[in-house]
């Protein structure tokens, strides 16, 4: 029994550690992307760690400081990883009228 | 010209990064449009834009690598250089004055239809409206290159937009090879359907290449150099480059087997009835749509209903100009009840077709994948 709670509270720590991480993450992408480009083009795309990882490789060699490098790969991954579903497309408003 | 910092950026360019990013997106003078980013703006056409053989300015799909510059149209020149006599520094009124050439031609991104290849790959995930058909009105690029005195020596000719980069990204430079450069279809916009070029659409001046992917049509061009070689940079030695021979897909590819993407594949689709749209068993239905095929003209389009198991010829408009798409439409009156696959494919005067599935490649360019579109129809 012991060790099960023991387990379970590892669990539980480790849920918490990743939530942390993925905030930490999303404020990395505000900060490290938002403000070069809208961040739109990042969430509309659902790509590999290995993709990521060269996207992130991209944007340092194009001279972004990623400060937590580590935050927003796992960000990106466990938001926008290959194996989440495509969000469906936005729309933009009629600027027509 | 010089890159700028993040705090230049709000100053130079026409939108700022973090207002643009604050709820729903609008675009002056665009209809509503599937957003793929917000800063710099790259918007999609809905599928029902693109019914007619012209597609008017606020529904034309958008694509900036780099932020839109504020323009000066009063103030704007574009310099030639490179292998010339002469340097030329050359304003709108100036352009205006020279012989104009009016061309229909079909604008499309080389990555349309990325968002359809598995294993999927970065890049924007255009389904496929990264397309528009227009007039576009200006002097002949190679009456420019003439007056300048171009080097018979030279082989290339590089442009550069107004458009600036911020940090250490790459300028947007593409570099096009004379034959097409002197092409009698290849232009120096200065408008676009009529009336001068909206602003995203690289007002006061852009490149148009016939028969090219979009990569090529440079917006807001301020420099044109003849040179012996294509540009060394980014956009001309990396991207909009495609395999030389067809990927495993998901795999790598060397980068020396890659080669300059130049022409568009040949490539149709339904612009309506729209996806998961219902139908009547018995009740004509109009299927309409659009087929092209870069540098070659369509010279036929069939259409199936049953997935691809039999196929008719659809009917062209008769719209008909190298460079342009074409229309197509098909009468179609559902027999049986239930949900059917609608599939069209284009054939060009080049011989080419469709394929099944379009080959996966590193970047995700030239998807002309057969559509596959599904409909239901009720009894």
């Amino acid at each position: 029994m012991k060790r099960i709670l023991l387990l379970i509270g590892s669990v539980a720590a480790l849920g918490a550690a990743d939530a942390a991480m993925i905030e930490r993450g999303k404020a990395e992408e505000k900060r490290s992307c938002g403000g070069c480009h809208g961040v739109r083009i990042i969430r509309t795309q659902r790509l590999s760690r290995l993709n990521w990882e060269r996207e992130l490789d991209k944007m340092a060699r194009w001279g972004t400081e990623i400060k937590d490098r580590e935050a927003i790969l796992e960000y990106l991954v466990a938001t926008q990883g290959d194996d989440k579903p495509q969000p469906p497309p936005e729309k933009s408003g009629d600027g027509t009228k | 010209m010089a890159h700028l910092t993040r705090r230049q950026l709000l100053a130079a360019t026409a939108a700022a990064p973090l207002a643009a990013q604050q709820g729903e997106f609008v675009l002056r003078g665009k209809k509503p449009m599937i957003v793929h980013n917000d800063f710099p703006e790259d918007l999609e056409s809905l599928p029902e834009y693109l019914a007619s053989w012209i597609t008017p300015n606020d529904s034309f799909f958008v694509r900036q690598h780099l932020p839109r510059p504020r323009v000066d149209a009063a103030a704007w020149r574009v310099e030639t250089g490179g292998m010339v006599n002469q340097k030329l520094s050359l304003s709108i009124a100036d352009l205006r004055s020279m012989s104009q050439l009016t061309v229909a031609a079909t604008l499309e991104c080389a990555g349309n239809g990325r968002g359809n290849f598995r294993p999927r790959m970065p890049g924007l995930q255009w389904t496929k409206g990264a397309i528009g058909n227009a007039h576009w009105r200006g002097p002949r690029l190679r009456d420019v290159l003439l007056k300048a005195g171009a080097s018979p020596q030279a082989a290339y000719v590089d442009f550069d937009g107004a458009d600036v980069p911020v940090g250490k990204v790459p300028e947007f430079i593409r570099s096009i090879p004379m034959r097409k450069a002197m092409h009698e279809s290849t232009i120096l916009a200065v408008e676009m359907n009529g009336v001068p070029l909206p602003d995203v659409h690289g007002f006061p001046l852009r490149l148009i290449v016939p028969g090219w992917d979009g990569a090529s049509w440079v917006k807001w061009v301020n420099s044109i150099q003849v040179q012996a070689q294509p540009n060394p940079g980014f956009y001309m030695a990396t991207a909009y480059k495609y395999p030389r021979v067809a990927a495993v897909p998901g795999g790598a590819v060397k980068p020396e087997d890659m080669e300059v993407l130049e022409g568009m594949a040949v490539k149709s689709f339904f612009a309506k009835p729209g996806e998961g749209a219902k139908v009547r068993v018995g009740q004509s239905v109009t299927l309409a749509g659009i087929g092209w095929g870069g540098e070659n003209r369509v010279t036929r389009v069939d259409v199936s209903a049953d997935g691809g198991a039999s196929w008719r010829a659809a009917v062209l408009g008769r719209e008909d100009f190298p460079f342009a798409w074409r229309t197509f439409s098909f009468e179609w009156k559902p027999a049986r009840p239930g949900y059917h696959v609608l599939c069209c494919r284009a054939a060009d005067s080049a011989g080419r077709t469709q394929p099944i599935d379009a080959a996966w490649n590193p970047p995700g360019y030239l998807n002309n994948s057969i559509e596959r579109l599904g409909v239901v129809v009720e009894g």
